[in-house]
């Protein structure tokens, strides 16, 4: 088998690897943020105030919920 | 491997090569999820699930994946998005199954997603030349060791909420100077096996 044909075939494995695992957490995050929030867990609120990282998942989602700020 | 090996390598994860104070890497949650003790554990406890069940299914996927198809250079994008799916499962599997256990540990767990201790391990494991078996138990006692200090840090701190600090000390300075302490003691770990 030829050189190049190793490596474009390893580089075509690397990409599908890569395609099937983004495709998997893109499935799983749609599938988790369509299942509901068990009853009195709406308002749950993370306490992390010493954190200092503004873009941190868990503060956006708070932030845009309640407009309130963390820090 | 022998059950001394094993033990070897749980404590060494635990205490000696503790991930916080040895290795400085899961920094954040250590002083932003340690001013409580209750959620210090319910995040403990979570960094232990989550780090056992993506270290294992980061094993396999290098190994019966990257590792037939020579592609072992995919190995950090491959874990970083496996455990982001893992999370995202485990997420919603809590929230069918134990709304319970969701109320406590569910707000904890997108914060594991971006926790560079669960990465660390998975890596780690794999640099180690661990087998499942060693790769199992080191999964359990890096964690172990985080929620260790976690808690011992977050009764620390609860007690010196309480206590007159000195205004430029009060927060993360006196908590910082708290960790340093901290760091020492456990050095005096090493060489224990």
């Amino acid at each position: 088998m030829p050189d190049w044909y190793k490596s474009a075939m390893n580089g075509l494995y690397a990409v599908l690897v890569a395609g099937v695992l983004l495709g998997l957490y893109v499935i799983l995050m749609t599938l988790n943020k369509k299942t509901p929030v068990p009853e009195g867990c709406e308002n749950l609120r993370p306490d992390c105030k010493a954190c200092g990282i503004a873009d941190c998942a868990v503060r956006v989602k708070y932030e845009e919920k309640e407009g309130a700020n963390l820090k | 491997m022998t059950i001394g090996s094993l033990f070897t390598i749980l404590i060494g994860g635990m205490l000696i090569n503790n991930i916080i104070l040895a290795r400085f890497i899961g920094m954040c949650p250590f002083m932003g999820v340690s001013t409580k003790l209750s959620s210090a554990v319910g995040m403990g406890i979570a960094v232990i699930f989550v780090v056992f069940g993506a270290s294992v299914m980061s094993y396999l996927l290098y190994y019966f994946v990257l590792v037939p198809l020579n592609i072992t250079y995919m190995r950090l994008i491959s874990f970083i998005l496996l455990i982001a799916s893992f999370v995202q499962f485990v997420e919603m599997f809590i929230k069918k199954t134990s709304p319970s256990l969701y109320k406590s540990l569910g707000i904890y767990l997108p914060l594991i997603t971006t926790n560079c201790a669960v990465l660390y391990v998975a890596i780690d494991n794999i640099t180690q030349k661990y087998n499942l078996i060693e790769t199992m138990v080191n999964s359990i006692g890096v964690p172990a060791g985080f929620m260790l200090v976690l808690v011992i840090f977050a009764t620390i701190r609860e007690r010196l909420s309480g206590n007159d600090v000195p205004k430029a000390f009060q927060g993360n300075p006196i908590a910082f100077v708290v960790a340093a302490i901290m760091a020492i003691a456990f050095g005096a770990f090493a060489g224990l096996v």
